[in-house]
Parts: structure tokens; sequence; C-alpha cells
């Protein structure tokens, strides 16, 4: 009996030791709501620790200097420029030879993770303003928005308005989201309108140097972008007010030119190799590994190869073996060049040419050739020809000048370091003058502000200028910074045909709705004209 | 029948939800009390005695396994290896003795002691058959469960117990693609059962629900059975939905204390069958590839022949109301990948007494595990492949100025991209790994009366699992060779998983004159925990170290942001249900049982976290009602279950964050990267399953037709990002549905004194559609690099079969090289754009499908006086599979002339541009002589220290009869998780193993 007693006892506590109908699910390892961590500091040049990390570091995981994302729907369906299909290596179901041709379809997965990438940024706002923000914030966090938007705008026209997180709203034409990012830039910097007597003194955005947030410089470079293209997305232009946010930042005398003098020691040099420069000077120097602080820096996203990884021009665009040119810890994937008609675009003085491409034989760290096993000329040496045989399939190893503005580091990572401008001085310049000169109609009012860029540039004068020869100016300067697409279509150049793309028709000129998200929207999206 | 709001009012839901749960709670502490209390007064009443004897057979032999029931109760036990047995019953009990293949007998206990009973081999087969939470006579049966005796495993050196099974049951499929001994097989019930939850059967041993087969030696294995069908399944609830593998190890036996000990050893020898044919360094130059001034079979250097031994000893016995088997595996398997193996060591005890005046029967199970791990590196097998044939080993070969003290004295093709050499790659960098996994079930059962029993049952497994990899400062692959500021890497990865069952569970049995009833009813607890750690560092000065445990010596310590590390944590996942079954049998000619299972899961939104699920069946014994002469069997069963099913993922209706860095600025914040879905409910599976079986003579045959409807089922899908925040969330997506059928045929072909042959063929085939999903039609498996990414090849679509190989047609080749491609729908376009694979003018093909038609087993035993002949075939037919490695690395390249190139018989010449299309879609039908074995044995009862023993040679995968041009013919049923895209065959799979086994079991 007593044993009987025993194990009644012993199976009634064996079952009261877990709670017999619960069901709770507490998940230990993960974070399950929104947090913010202040004042870490992980190295770098300082600035302020605020609430706005997330929103910022959006900036970056939308692919703006990566693969597959921004960066790649912007700059391959432009001239300047192309990844080939190596046999099969870098064919990719198409997709590449899709956005070079100007054939893209709903379903092309580059397109798909650019849109997704801007929403997941825009989500990312929506929840910090839904949080406490001080005012400062709040408008810095609306005026970030707000270029996500532009940037959705720009590249797919009909879009969804959404600025509450979890909700729902009906998509709406371009002209539309054009207003929309019109106004929320106008309030995030205080003012009504841009005029010529816009008073920014109760601006909630400040004017500190922080290039890696949207002080009011920053705001209105953006609006500036916006305004010089709203002839395309709306009908209406509004050069004037291009024009006028330019001279804003312009006249506020905050940022100079990176010039002669303006300069930081070179950290691509290999110390066998004469040829490199010690120091990386004006032009250059706007884009190299170390341009933290560069003076032209209005808006940037900030790249660190520890804290803040995402840039990875090295691998995307090199070969193979050039590796060991710059010691990398990884080996580059061959992928990214640019056009040859592009290349020749540049004259030989102009020093954007050297610091924009790298071509010719290429030698290692001691000096020595690279080599290539597998070169198709049968001479293992490799050597980057600007000339491109062919699109596809069999694009040479070695063909195409490789782009190098954002230049590389000695044993850098495949995560890069060099801060990428949204707004610098130089893109601001060239917004004037062309504003100007669309405004009057008179393009010789561009003159004064192109020959700043070209006399930085190292090149002479021009005495007079065409629309043609300013977007090739244009071109040249903004080489790499994701503003071609945007450009071609503003001077009606998009669907002209260039080296291996026929001309194409107008309705690519925005980008289709990707298909999955047309599939899940459940009839809330409609495709855009001609998909 | 599944319970829920239909209007999703959750409040209301909530509130039904918490009365049902209080009830539940009561009903369950007062079953408790009444069950408690009945045992204190049960105990005393009635008179007891042991009845003990030897079951033989018609020729005298000892039967060993016969089953011995107290009629109308649950007590019995089974026959030992002499054939005796020793029950406890009550006064003026009846036995029934019944074993496969033989008549039951029942004989009323008088006044002996000692019962011992001759049984005839029998027209009708009456055996015991293991169902969840209890064993049920197999005629009473009214599902679809076949029952597989330890005789009748594959044999030959079979580390994972699954093998055994592998072509045996009609309906199961079993595949392990090539056979890396380090790899576990991929085991599917009846094709697809569900889409994002757990595909693989469960596995019940010796009670524990959901356990690894991994640590059960085979040896030790007395028999399994696998319960095919819903309504079988549905007692287990959502863990049983893709079907339960339920295995039952040996016991012990009461030899009154003597000790029976059993040796079985086997030495087996490995080859590689390569089914991959490459170039040789003479046709690769001919074919204008890179000469490399060398001539090197890279296949050959990086395999063996590879050299397996498994020695297994046990011990039983026993004495009184206790017996006991106690078992020790050692293992030692090399796979014929170079540095790849493992060396196991397992123990297993069964325990088994009675307490009480034998009321209380106490079981223990326990089994430790020890595997040390090679796990080698496979992509060895996929560079060998395609490295190129003129390169060296050894650098001191290259052609060019090299460099070879960086790559520790092997030569590397630099320059190009995914190209590594083979041998360097296996024989510098170490991956290994251990597991430890311990079991313990305890189960306490109480006759409280002769009709009423109660079971209590506790079982825990424990599993530590680790994984260290180490890549050296010379090796190219990952070890970073050439980088000047960072070589050399270690990987230290460790993970705890456990899981705990607590179950209570009543039996009661009853007649009513021709009527037999037995009700079971109870409670279980399941509660499964995951927690892993992931380390990893690098930059070391050299090999000179083993850097796994001198970590410290890591450059990346100095070196920010170098240092990978990683750790989860699962949170408590639960599944607690209550449960109730009936089983009638009526005039011992009708069979009806019926059952349900309240369930609940800690992984579903609030409001959806319990289901009820039923399940009914009914069969008949039609011999009993027709008259039907020289028919000894003819049963007709008809089945109908729920089954709920889960996600493998937890946290899914919660939202998941991840902390993202601002740089320079110093700050931190989250992102969104999971949105909860508070709506998830449980994905159910509906399956009606209807059998025959039918024995004549010396035939028998057995057909399963069935229906299943998979609804609801849970899979990670596309939203719109702009309201959710992310483009991606776990949802009740959609709905499947399969409809199979299943024959299993045996015949005696002889049968006399001296020579029998036994043959059987099991062979099934399904289809599954999906019927209703949340877009109309996706593509889905990506090709991959190089070159081939954005290259989906498998397309889903509402209302068609699932394993649909969709691509564009090839035709031959144009003359710059590139492949010219059907105009399929002959409309003068040319449509082949892989972003266009689903607009309605595209010129994409059904290219094949992943699934097979049909798949067979044909068994054939012969015995001739002491010699026993076993062969095994095996096949599949319908199906194709996406040859990837032939898609990369068949067409020549000219930019990759420092590839080897495939050279199978499909090879296209002149074909220069490497893009998917029907080329590279093989049929792989396929059948193989699986194994065969040759055994004899020998009686050594009149040695003084031997009772028997047995000698065989086995086979493994002596000859396979396929055109498919890849390594392995055998479907490929799943990518990667997903079930959704079967039929490719990737570049990561194992080379096939043809292999020699000697086997000697000796019994002392």
């Amino acid at each position: 009996m007593n044993t009987i007693v025993k194990f009644i006892i012993i199976a009634s506590l064996l079952s009261l030791q877990f709670s017999c109908t619960d069901l709770e699910e507490n998940l230990r390892g993960e974070i399950t709501n929104d947090i913010s961590i202040e004042g870490i500091s992980t190295g770098g040049s300082g600035g302020s620790a605020d609430a706005l990390s997330g929103a910022f570091s959006q900036l970056r995981s939308t692919g703006s200097a990566g693969h597959f994302g921004y960066y790649s729907v912007q700059e391959l369906p432009s001239d300047e420029m192309v990844i080939g299909a190596k046999g099969g290596d870098w064919y990719d179901g198409g997709v590449l030879v899709e956005m070079h041709k100007h054939t893209y379809t709903p379903t092309n997965g580059i397109i798909g993770s650019a849109w997704n990438g801007t929403y997941a940024a825009i989500n990312t706002c929506n929840e910090l303003l839904a949080g406490d923000l001080d005012i400062n914030q709040k408008a810095q966090t609306r005026a970030l928005r707000a270029y996500f938007y532009w940037r959705l705008m720009d590249s797919y026209g009909n879009v969804k308005i959404i600025t509450e997180p979890g909700s729902d709203a009906p998509q709406v034409s371009r002209a539309e989201v054009f207003a929309f990012v019109e106004s929320e830039l106008l309030e995030a910097l205080g003012i009504p309108a841009v005029s010529a007597d816009m008073d920014l003194t109760e601006s909630p955005l400040g004017q500190d140097n922080n290039p890696y947030r949207i002080n009011r410089y920053g705001a209105m470079g953006i609006l500036a972008k916006v305004y010089l293209n709203a002839e395309v997305y709306t009908g209406v232009a509004a050069y004037d007010k291009a024009a006028l946010a330019a001279s804003f930042i312009i006249d506020s005398g905050v940022y100079t030119l990176c010039g002669d003098g303006c300069k930081v020691p070179n950290l691509g040099k290999r110390p066998s190799v004469d040829s490199d420069p010690d120091e990386l000077e004006g032009y250059a120097a706007v884009f190299a590994p170390n341009n933290e602080g560069n003076p032209e820096h209005i808006f940037v996203i900030e790249y660190d190869e520890v804290s803040a990884g995402g840039m990875f021009f090295a691998m995307m665009s090199l070969h193979y073996s050039s590796q060991f040119t710059w010691n990398f810890d990884s080996q580059p994937w061959n992928g990214y060049a640019t056009l040859e008609e592009f290349y020749n675009s540049y004259e030989d003085g102009d020093k954007r040419k050297k610091a924009n491409f790298i071509v010719g034989p290429q030698l290692d760290f001691g000096g020595s050739a690279v080599l290539d096993y597998a070169s198709d000329d049968g001479d293992p040496v490799l050597n980057y020809t600007p000339f491109i045989n062919e699109l596809e399939p069999n694009s040479l190893r070695e063909a195409g000048a490789r782009p190098g503005k954002f230049s590389y580091k000695q044993f850098g990572r495949a995560n890069m370091d060099n801060d990428y401008p949204i707004v610098r001085l130089g893109d601001v310049y060239l917004i004037r003058a062309e504003a100007m000169a669309r405004m009057t109609g008179d393009w010789s009012q561009a003159l004064p502000d192109v020959n700043i860029i070209r006399a930085r540039a190292g090149v002479s004068a021009y005495s007079s200028i065409t629309p043609e020869e300013f977007l090739a100016e244009r071109g040249r300067e903004m080489f790499q910074e994701s503003s071609r697409r945007t450009d071609l279509i503003r001077f009606d150049k998009y669907n002209d045909p260039w080296w291996e793309k026929p001309a194409s028709d107008p309705h690519v000129n925005i980008f289709p709705i990707p298909f999955d998200q047309l599939q899940a929207s459940n009839g809330t999206l409609t495709q855009n004209p001609g998909y | 029948m599944f319970v829920e709001d239909p209007s999703g009012d959750a409040p209301d839901n909530k509130i039904i939800h918490q009365i049902l749960k209080s009830r539940m709670k009561k009903l369950f502490t007062l079953t408790f009390m009444v069950l408690a209390m009945t045992l204190i007064y049960a105990t005393s009443i009635y008179a007891q005695r042991t009845i003990s004897g030897i079951v033989t057979d018609d020729s005298g032999e000892g039967l060993i396994g016969a089953n011995v029931l107290e009629k109308g109760t649950t007590n019995g036990t089974i026959t030992d290896l002499d054939g005796s047995y020793s029950l406890t019953v009550a006064d003026g009990a009846t036995l029934v003795f019944s074993f496969t293949g033989y008549t039951n007998q029942e004989i009323a206990v008088g006044n002996s002691d000692v019962v011992n009973i001759q049984l005839d081999a029998g027209e009708l087969l009456d055996e015991v058959v293991v169902i969840g939470y209890g064993t049920q006579s197999e005629k009473e049966i009214t599902s679809s469960v076949v029952k597989i005796e330890n005789k009748d495993f594959n044999q030959g050196p079979i580390s994972d117990p699954s093998q055994l099974l592998q072509g045996k049951v009609a309906g199961l499929q079993v595949y392990n693609r090539g056979g890396d001994p380090n790899g576990s097989s991929v085991i599917r019930l009846r094709g697809i059962s569900t889409v994002g939850a757990n595909a693989q059967p469960l596995v019940v041993v010796d009670g524990i629900i959901g356990a690894s087969l991994d640590n059960v030696d085979p040896n030790d294995i007395e028999n399994i059975n696998v319960l095919k069908d819903g309504s079988a399944a549905a007692i287990y609830g959502s863990r049983g939905s893709s079907g339960v593998i339920i295995v039952t190890t040996k016991s012990g036996a009461n030899k009154d204390g003597r000790v029976q000990l059993n040796y079985s050893g086997q030495i087996a020898s490995g080859t590689p069958v390569n089914g991959i044919k490459v170039m040789t360094a003479p046709e690769f130059v001919a074919a204008g590839g890179t000469d490399l001034g060398s001539a090197t079979d890279w296949i050959d250097e990086v395999t063996r022949t590879s050299l397996t031994n498994n020695h297994s000893i046990s011990a039983s016995g026993g004495s009184g109301v206790t017996s006991y088997r106690v078992s020790a595996n050692i293992r030692n398997v090399e796979g014929i990948l170079l540095n790849s193996g493992f060396n196991q060591f397992n123990t297993r005890i069964n325990f088994s007494t009675r307490a009480l005046n034998d009321k209380l029967r106490i079981n223990f199970n326990s089994s430790f595990t020890n595997k040390d791990q090679e796990l080698g590196f496979q992509e060895a097998l996929r560079y060998a492949v395609i490295y190129n044939p003129t390169a060296p080993i050894f650098g001191d070969a290259s052609p060019y100025p090299f460099n070879s003290e960086q790559f520790g004295g092997y030569f590397e093709t630099l320059g190009l991209f995914d190209s590594f050499n083979p041998v360097s790659l296996i024989k510098q960098n170490s991956n290994r790994g251990n597991r430890k996994e311990f079991n313990y079930t305890a189960n306490l059962n109480y006759s409280i009366t002769d009709n009423f029993s109660a079971n209590f049952r506790i079982a825990q497994q424990n599993n530590k699992f680790d994984n260290k990899k180490y890549y050296a400062t010379t090796s190219l692959f990952r070890g970073g060779a050439t980088s000047p500021i960072r070589k050399g890497q270690a990987e230290l990865y460790n993970g705890n998983s456990s899981f705990d069952l607590y179950e209570l569970y009543g039996t009661y049995t009853d007649s009513y004159g021709s009527t037999d009833l037995t009700l079971t009813g109870g409670y279980s607890y399941q509660q499964e925990n995951f927690d892993d750690q992931f380390f990893s560092i690098g930059d070391f000065p050299n090999n000179d170290l083993d850097f796994l445990n001198a970590i410290e010596n890591a450059q990346d310590l100095l070196n920010a942001g170098l240092i990978g590390a990683n750790s989860n944590a699962s949170p408590d996942s639960k599944i607690i249900a209550f449960f109730g079954r009936a089983n009638v049998t009526i005039n011992n000619g009708l069979f009806v049982n019926a059952s349900v299972r309240y369930e609940g899961s800690s992984k579903l939104g609030e409001g959806n976290k319990w289901g009820i699920f039923p399940a009914f069946g009914i069969g008949a014994d039609l011999t009993r009602y027709l008259n039907l002469d020289n028919v000894d069997q003819l049963k007709v069963r008809l089945g109908y279950g729920v089954t709920g099913a889960l996600p493998a993922q937890n946290g899914l209706s919660q939202e998941g964050r991840a902390l993202v860095y601002d740089g320079a600025n110093g700050g931190a914040s989250t992102t969104l990267t999971r949105a909860a879905n508070p709506d998830l409910r449980w994905e159910q599976k509906r399956e009606t399953n209807f059998g025959i079986e039918f024995a004549q003579d010396r035939f028998s045959a057995t057909l399963d037709l069935y229906n299943r409807d998979i609804q609801d089922f849970i899979l990670l899908r596309t939203v719109d990002i702009a309201e959710f925040g992310v483009d991606k969330r776990v949802e009740n997506a959609g709905s499947l549905n399969t409809k199979g059928y299943e024959v299993a045929l045996n015949y005696d072909v002889l049968n006399t004194d001296k020579v029998r042959y036994n043959t059987g063929l099991v062979f099934s085939g399904y289809s599954t559609t999906l019927n209703e999903y949340v877009i109309d039609a996706e593509m889905r498996a990506n090709l991959g690099s190089p070159g081939q990414n954005a290259t989906s090849m498998i397309r889903i679509k509402e209302g068609d079969e699932i394993g649909v190989i969709w691509g564009p047609v090839f035709n031959g080749v144009l003359e710059d090289g590139s492949p010219d491609l059907a105009d399929v729908n002959g409309d003068g376009q040319l449509v082949v754009g892989q972003d266009k694979a689903l607009d309605e003018n595209v010129d994409f093909a059904r290219l094949g499908s992943g699934i097979p038609d049909i798949e067979l087993g044909w068994s054939n035993q012969i015995s001739i006086g002491d010699w026993s002949i076993n062969a095994f075939f095996r096949g599949a037919f319908g199906h194709s599979l996406i040859n990837t490695f032939r898609a990369f690395y068949e067409p020549q390249l000219s930019t990759q002339s420092s590839y080897n190139y495939m050279n199978t018989a499909l090879r296209e010449e002149g074909l220069t541009t490497a893009r998917f299309s029907s080329l590279y879609v093989e049929k792989a039908d396929f059948i193989k002589l699986d194994n065969f074995t040759i055994g004899r044995s020998f009686d050594l009862k009149n040695s003084n220290s031997f009772e028997s023993l047995q000698l065989s040679i086995t086979a493994q995968n002596p000859f396979v009869i396929t055109n498919y041009t890849g390594t392995d013919p055998e479907p490929s049923l799943v990518d990667g998780r997903d079930v959704l895209s079967p039929g490719i065959d990737r570049r990561t799979n194992y080379f096939a193993t043809r292999s020699f086994t000697l086997g000697v079991n000796l019994k002392f």
C-alpha cells in the first residue's frame, strides 16, 4: 500500500512540474520589439548618436552601392555601365542583358529587389515617426522618407504612399507622389515654398555639418533634384525652384568644392609601383576610401568596412585576379564595366578619366604582372581594354574599363569604406547650371557653373555649350552616382539606341511594378502602362 | 472536423478556449483522482497466479517472439529465444497465443501452472501491431499499417535505420542520394504531406515520440510498424501528420538466470560508382582547353576504397518477473570521399520488471550514442569534376612561375571563379563533428482491474552536437591563402536540443456478448528546446598549431569586425493534447475504430492555438460473411482522419527584429525582419484510405487507395511590402490534393522441406495537385552561379501537378555556339527569357516531372537447406532529374577553358553557351539490384560454447540500369528544404557507393 501511495504522489508531482495547458511562446533568443541603443562607440569620425540609426542605415540596405538593388537598376539600363555575359558567367537568366537592352519585364529580380528595399526603408521611417521624436529628428526622418519616396516615384512612377506602419493605402499617380515628396520636404524645411525670399530661421532642420544626417542644405539639395525633374514627373516644369534651391546651398558658403590642395593620403598605393601617387587630390579625394569629412559632402551615405557595410564596388567590378593588385581579402566577381563610348567621352587630360576608370595591364602589390590562367587571348597577363567585344554570350573576361571612382584601398575587404554622396556640391552646381539654362531657354546660362566643374577637372572652359554637351559633362562628373538614368530621361536620350541596345519605347522610362508584389497586393496595385 | 471560429472573431474564440481549457483541466484532475482511487482499491482484490510454458511450431522448435495475452485484458508478454514465457494472470483466465503466420489458439488456464502449446502454421494471418498508445491485432486494424520484421530488413553495412525499410513498404520513399555516410535519408510517406511543416514521418522508438533513428543500432530492432494513413496516425496528432514509423527494439528474455549472448559483425568495402564522365587530359586539350602540362584524374585523387567495420554484442536474460537486454555497438565507417566517415559507439538497455503483485509493469529503456564524425568536404567531389585535368596536383609542376609555399605545396589555377584544387581542399582542411545523444524512457503500467489499466510515461531525449572546421592558412578554399592579411579560419559550432515527454493514459477493455470494446484516453505534454552557438575567427600565423584548440593566436583579435559569432535559443516549443479512442470488434468480423485528439501548440497565433482532430475507421472480414471457398482472407477497410501540421520555425505569430548599427555615429536601432502573423492557424491534412487485403493459398495481396487533402498549408509567401514592411511572411497559403495507390503482393513460389522461395513485390504511385494558392503561378528553384542565377526551373501553378520542370526546349546548336531553342507555340516569335517564364506566349514547355510515376521494390528470398539467398531489386520510373553538373560544365565555354568539361553521351558538340534548357533534363528511370546476400547457417548445438553461427556475403548496389548520366538516378524529392521543387540533382551530392560485406552472426 505504501508503494502505491508513493507511486501516486510521484506521478502527481511529475504532472505538476509542468503547467498543463500553458502555450505561451517566449522568444528568448530574438528581439521582438523596437529598441534603440545610443552612444555605442564604433570608432570613426565621431558624430552624435541618436535614435535615427535604423532609418539612416536603410540607405545602405537598399543596395545604394551594391549589386541587385537601387544602384543596379539605376546604372545598368544607362549608357555608362554594363555587365557582359561571359559564357555562362553573368548571364543570370538574362536579367542583366534585359537591363541593358531595356527589355526588362515585371519578373526581373533586380527591379523587384530595388522596390522591396525602398519600401522596407520607408517602413523603418514610418515606425520611427510613430514613436517619440524631437522636432529635428521628426523633420529629418520625414525628409529621409521623402527621399525614399522620390526614389520610388522616379523609378516606378505610380506607387502607394504609406505613412503609418502596418497600414495599406491606394496606389496613386506619379504626380501625386511628386506632390507628397515636395510637401514633406517643404514641411521638414519649415517653409511654405521655395522662393527667393524664403526664411529658414524657424526650420526644424539644423545647419550642423554632419553629412550622415539631413540638415537644411541636404533637404534643399534633394528638393533641387526633385524640382529639376518635375517636368518629367508632372508635365509642369519647376526649374526656377530648382535653381533657387541650388543657389541657397551654394550661396550659404558652408560647402566648398574639393579642388587643388584638398587631398587625402592614397590608401591604394602599392609601395613598389612608382606611378601610384602618394595622395589623392581634388575630384579623386571626394570619393576616396578616406573621404569622410570632405568639404563637398552635403548628405552622404556612410560606409565602413566594419560598422557600416554594403559598398561592394571592388567585388562587383574587378576581375578575379585584381585581388592581388589591392590585396583584397576576397576574390572579386568580374562584373560591372563601362561602355567604351562612355569611357571615350573623357578627353585625355581630364583628371576624372584617371580617377574614374581602371584600364590597361595590371600589376600586383609587388609590381609584377597580374595573371589570368583562363585568359581569352592566350596571354595570361590581365589587361583591361576599354573595348568590349560583345554583350553576350561571350563577352571577354578582360573587356571593359572598370569603374574605380570610389577608389580601392590596399588590404581592403569586400565591404568598402568610401562614403557615397547623395547630395554634394559638384552636383548642386550642375543642377543650378541646367535649371538656369532650361528656365531661360538659353544654354549659355549654364556656362559659369559648368566651367567651375570643368576647371576642377583640369579641362579647358567652354565658351558655349549645347544640351548634348551639357549632358556629356554631367555624365563625366556624375559617373557611378546613380544619376545617369534619370538624366538621360530628362534629356530625352534614354530611348536612343547605343552599343548593343536598340531604340526603346518610352514606356520603359518607368520600371514595371514587380510581378510578385503585384500578385501579393490582391489587386491594390495596377501595372504600369506598356508592361 | 476542425473547430475554429470561422469569423475569426478572436475574443469569442478566446473565451470558448478558456472555458474548454478549464474544463479540460478539471476533467483531467478528476480522471486522475478516480484512477488513483481505483488503483488503491483494486490491488488487494484479485487472486493471481503465474503461468509459464513453451510455445513451439509444428516441428517442435521454440517460437521466438510469439504473443501471449490474457484474454480481454492488455496483460501480455512475448516468448523468448527458446519459445518460453511466463505471465501472471487472474484465476480462471484464458490465454491467447498468436504468432505471425500461425493460427491463434486460446487456452483456458486450468489448475496447471504450466501451459505448453504448439501453434499450427495457419491460413489466417493474425498478428499484434503496434499502434499509438497500444496494440491491436492485425485483423482489427482499419487503416493502412505495414509491419516489417527484422528478418526482412535490407542487409549490409547500414548505418541509417531508415534504409532498412528502403523499398520494403509500398508508399514509403527512402532516398539517400549518393549515400554520404554522414548524411541522412529523405523519408516520405505518400509523397508530399505538407509544404511548410516537417515532411519526415514521425519516428517513435519504444514509445518515445519524435525519437531520432540515428542512435538506434539496426541490430537492436525487433520490428518496425509503419502507419501510413491519416486515420492511423491521428492519435499522434500533428507530429504524426506525415505518417508514423514505430520502432520496437528487442527486449530481454527471461532465461531463468542464464545469459544469452549474441555477436554480429560486418566488414565492408566500398568503391565509388562514378556516374560523372568528364574529359581526360588529352580529350580536354583536344577540345581546346588550357593545357597546364600534367594529367590528373581528380576524381580518383579524392576518392578511395573505403573500409567499414561494425561489431555488435548483446546479452539478454533475467529471472522471475525481471528481464533485461543490453547491447553495445561499435561502428567504424569510411566514406569513399577522403576524410569522410564516422566512428560511433552506441549502447542500449531495456529492462522490465513487475511489482505490486505483478500488477505494476515497469519498463525502462535507455540508449546512449557517441558519434565522432569526419565530415570532410563534399565540395571536393564537385571541384574534382570540374578541375582542369591538365593541372598538376603540386605547385612544383606548374607551367608558370608559381609560389607553391603559399599554397602548402599544392597547385592552384589562379584567376578563376569557383575553382579550387580538390586534393588541396580535402587534405589541408578539416571538418569534424561530434554528436552525443542520450535517451531514456520510463513506463509504468498499472492494471487497476482486469479491464482497466493506467499508463504513465516519462521520456527524455538530449542531444549535443558540435562541428569544428579549420581552413588552413595555405588553403585557397576558404583559408584565404592569397590574402596578404588574413589567412586561415577556425569555425566552432555547438548546439543542444532536448525533448521532454510526459504522458498519462488509461485503457479499458471489455466484452459484451460478441462485441469487444477497448477505450483509450489520456493526456500528452511535449516540449522541445533548442539552442546553438557559432563562433568563427581567423588570420593565423601558419599551420603549425591545431588552431581549433588555439584560437587565441588569431590575428582577428586585433582587427575589428572579422570575428563571427551567433547564438540562438528556441522558445519552449510545446504541444499539449488530450486524446481518446474507441476500438470495437463485433463478431470478430466487423471492426470499428474512432479517435479524437484536442491539441494545442505554442507556435500558432493567439486564439488559433487549439484544434480538434478526429479519425474514424471501419473494417470487415468478408470471409466471415460471404461463402468464399479457398479464400483465406478477404478484408476491406475504410479510414478517414484529420491531422494538423505545424511549421518548423518558432515565433511566426510574433514580430522579429534585427539590430542595425549606424556606423561611426555610434547608434543602433532595430528594423523589422519578420512580420507577425497572429492569424496563423493549423495546417490540416484530411485523408481517406480504402484498403483490401486478400490471401489465398500461397498468394497474398494488399491494395490501398487514398485521397489526401492538405488545407491551409503553411508557407513563406510574398506579401505586399508597402503594407507589411517586409516582403515575405509565413501564412496559410493554399491547398494540395494527392491521390495515390499502393500494392503489395506476396507469393510462395516453392515451399518444400528442402527449398523455399518467396517473392514479394510492392509498388506505388501518386500525383499531387496544387488546388489553391495565394497567387496563380510561381517559378521556384534557382539554378545558381556561375551565370545562371535568376534561372528558375520549377513551375507551380494552381490546378497543376507538383513537380513540373519548366523551361525552354533545346533544338540544336546555333553557329555562334549558343543553343537553338524551339519556338514551342509556333507563333514565329521566340520568347525564352527567364523572366517571361509565366507569360502566355512564352516558348517554354514541361520538360519532365521530379516525382516518379511508379516506385517498386521486388524481394526474393530463397532458402535451400542451410543456405539462403536474398535478392532485392528496386526501381523508380517516370521521373526526371535536372543534371546541374552538365548544365554548368558540359558546354564548352571559351571563356572558361581552364575548367574541365563534362563528357557524357548527351554532350552537344560546338555548344559554347551554358543556358538552362531541356538538354539538361534527363529521364532518370532506373532499376537496380539494391542488395544481394548469400548466407549459410551452421548449427553448433553440439559445440560447448556456441549455439549457432551464420555467415553472409552481401553486395550493395552491385548494378544499376539507367540512362541517367549523373551519379545517382534516385528521385530528388526536396531541394534544400523546398518540397515544392523536386527533381533537381545539385552539384553538392555525394557520389554513389558500391560495397561488398562479409557478415558474421554468432550465438553463445
